[in-house]
């Protein structure tokens, strides 16, 4: 069964479009990624998922009943984590997590537990007797996701819950969402990182402008783009290496220089491979290694939507 | 209504967690009480004008009455006809006036009571000081006459003597109710501020929830935004409330100042007042953006309606435009009430009073959940 479907769904804002027509259906145990630039529409998709906001048009439906017919029904059944912390500092982490899970009726010892159970599981069960103003940037974002949980949803929604947090906090967070997967729940998820993605996730939404671009597994995104290749060309030292020159190259559509390697991508029927590493030896570059990569999320984002993941 | 309890439990564990709010909503207002009665306790400000009118005559016992009236602290004295005293008190040339009607000395050598109007401007508060003095005197006059059982000879010897010291009362029955009232009024209207501050800090945790987004997270749970702001609202009137009681309580134990106006019913009327405090910063949060804003507005509407309706100074020393720009707060409609409430009028005769209060709280409530219900928008929330 579908835990989430969504149909013909738009949103306006006056005269300007936020999400644009779009229909989605995620399955029950999936961790669903959903990948989009800035502005693409995320987080004003998720508010309507979530009730926050109105729609403009069309249906969204949570284990196969309307959202908008049954709002207390929806809205017992979704936990969601905001992209922007949603806690009260003022509360000691206990509080806070206590405090929401009642909103869903949750009352006397069972709510003790599932605060506990939640405090634990994301790892601050020997803090919840601490003000948040006192923690970290990592325990906080561990805080807001607490929140959403301890009410024990099917359909859990995270609006970038990595934001600017320490690696530590960060793997924390990811092995929740695999545990939290593992005990039944359907996650979607929604990252500026790639990688995060490209791991955690089982099946992948782009959205552009308010519109799914393209929608499947890693694989059935990855080879959407036969038409591009990736080659990765180690070098010894990086002085030397005129990117504007390889740029100019016949099939070569980018050109960047990271960690000492020459990242090229091009046309994959041009077959341009001899003419790089010409003009590399005739600017004295030394080659240490040459590889031409599998394409990545990060290409096929970049060739569906034209933009980086992060500007 | 679980989820409203929990939305009020919650609210008031973290309010009275804060020091701050302590301060706010018990302490100010008591601070308030006190500078009151230190400017009001003791001196009753300007003096009295009052005109007298003798129909009785050229009688000794009368114009002794007269004396008597001249002679008390704070009181100016013009001796007039009684077409001329409406007038001069319609121009407000006088404050009030003293009617000793035709056999004022018969009576009260015969122990009955004499005939006295007192006419007066300005609400009862500012002439009971004078009518007080005057009604003990009157008093003890007439039961010398009473004593004498319409023996002349002993009337006059009795009242020579009391006369002669100079017509001194017995403290007790008389107390300086005018001083009292007007230090009840005065409390009252710093009250009436410091509800209205604290009623629109309350209501601003609203923004306040909305800027750390909190609210968020509250509209994505089970509970409506109808149902958050109802909550909001009793939260506010319960601490209300509790101001009330605490104040009045230490007034009238503590400070041992008799407001003249039966406990209950005083709170009733405050509280009456604070769902129109409620509703005035309900409508200021609908229409500000963010918590500063309504913080700024707050102080731009309840400082200035304060003053003019009379909270802070008494509304006497203002012009009388003003006084009447006045009638259209709610403030003044309180205060009015307890002005009346002080001179004897009853609850439940002052309904126009109560009712204008209601419709406040309404009117400004209706206009607030028009302006919520008219925001799509999770940035502007509701
Ligand atoms: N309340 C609003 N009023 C007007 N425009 C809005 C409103 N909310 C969002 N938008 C606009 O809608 C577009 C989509 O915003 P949204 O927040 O959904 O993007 P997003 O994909 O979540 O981006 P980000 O990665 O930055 O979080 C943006 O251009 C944004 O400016
Ligand atoms: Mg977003």
């Amino acid at each position: 069964m579908n835990v989430l479907e969504i149909r013909n769904l738009t949103k306006k804002f006056d005269d300007f479009i936020a999400v644009d027509n779009m229909n989605l259906s995620v399955r029950e145990g999936e961790i669903f990624g959903f990948l989009g630039a800035n502005g693409a529409g995320k987080s004003t998709t998720i508010n309507m998922v979530s009730s926050l906001l109105r729609t403009t048009k069309g249906e969204i439906e949570l284990l196969g009943r309307n959202i908008a017919k049954h709002p207390k029904f929806a809205k017992s059944n979704i936990g969601i984590v905001p992209q922007d912390l949603a806690i009260y500092e003022e509360m000691t982490a206990y509080e806070n997590v206590s405090f929401f899970a009642g909103l869903y009726g949750l009352r006397g010892s069972e709510l003790k537990e599932r605060t506990i159970e939640a405090l634990d599981f994301v790892g601050l069960g020997d803090k919840h007797k601490s003000l948040p103003k006192n923690f970290s940037g990592g325990m906080k974002r561990r805080l807001n996701i607490a929140c959403a949980i301890a009410h024990r949803p099917k359909l859990i929604i995270m609006d970038e819950p990595t934001v600017g947090i320490d690696p530590q906090s960060r793997n924390y967070i990811l092995n929740s969402v695999r545990k939290l997967n593992r005990m039944g729940c359907t996650i979607i998820y929604t990252s500026h990182y790639m990688e995060e993605v490209e791991e955690l996730c089982t099946r992948i939404a782009i959205v552009d402008h308010g519109k799914i671009i393209a929608e499947g597994s890693k694989e059935q995104l990855k080879s959407i783009i036969t038409d591009t290749k990736e080659i990765w060309i180690a070098v010894k030292s990086e002085g030397a290496v005129d990117l504007e020159s390889l740029k100019r190259l016949q099939g070569v559509t980018a050109v960047r220089l990271e960690d000492q390697t020459i990242k090229i991508n091009s046309k994959a029927e041009i077959n341009n491979l001899n003419w790089i590493i010409q003009q590399l030896i005739k600017d004295q570059v030394e080659i240490r290694s040459v590889e031409e990569q599998a394409p990545n999320l990060e290409t096929v984002f970049l060739t569906l939507t034209g933009r980086n993941l992060r500007d | 209504m679980k989820n409203m309890l929990w939305l009020i439990r919650n609210t008031l564990r973290s309010t009275f967690r804060k020091k701050s709010s302590w301060i706010i909503y018990f302490a100010l207002p008591l601070a308030g009480v006190i500078l009151s009665m230190l400017i009001y306790g003791n001196t009753n400000g300007a003096d009295l004008r009052v005109g007298i009118v003798n129909q009785d005559g050229d009688r000794p016992v009368t114009a002794d009455a007269i004396r008597f009236v001249e002679e008390l602290g704070h009181v100016k004295v013009t001796m007039t006809d009684e077409a001329s005293l409406n007038k001069e008190i319609a121009a407000g040339n006088l404050d009030s006036g003293i009617v000793f009607g035709a056999g004022y000395e018969a009576a009260v050598r015969e122990g009955r009571q004499p005939d006295i109007r007192i006419v007066s401007a300005k609400g009862a508060q500012v002439t009971a000081y004078a009518k007080a003095m005057l009604d003990g005197y009157v008093g003890n006059v007439a039961a010398i006459g009473q004593a004498a059982k319409g023996d002349a000879a002993k009337f006059d010897a009795v009242y020579a003597e009391y006369k002669k010291n100079g017509f001194k009362m017995d403290s007790d029955s008389l107390k300086d109710t005018s001083n009292v009232k007007s230090m009840t009024y005065q409390s009252i209207g710093f009250l009436l501020m410091f509800m209205m501050f604290s009623a629109s800090n309350m209501t601003e945790l609203i923004l306040k929830e909305k800027e750390n987004r909190t609210f968020l997270r509250l509209l994505a749970s089970p509970v409506s935004a109808r149902t958050y702001v109802l909550s909001n609202v009793l939260f506010t009137a319960f601490i209300l409330l509790l101001q009330i009681v605490f104040t009045l309580v230490v007034m009238r134990y503590v400070l041992k100042i008799d407001s003249g106006v039966p406990f209950a019913v005083l709170l009733a009327s405050l509280f009456l007042f604070s769902l129109a405090a409620i509703g005035l910063s309900l409508l200021l949060v609908a229409f500000s953006k963010n918590s500063r804003s309504a913080g700024a507005l707050q102080t731009l509407v309840v400082t200035p309606t304060c003053l003019l309706s009379g909270c802070t100074f008494p509304p006497e020393i203002m012009p009388d435009t003003i006084q009447k720009i006045a009638s259209f707060l709610p403030q003044s409609w309180l205060l009015d009430t307890v002005t009346e409430l002080q001179s004897g009028r009853t609850f439940g005769s002052l309904y126009l009073n109560l009712a204008i209060l209601v419709g406040f709280a309404a009117a400004f409530s209706l206009i607030a959940v028009y302006r919520f219900s008219r925001n799509n928008d999770v940035r502007q929330f509701i």
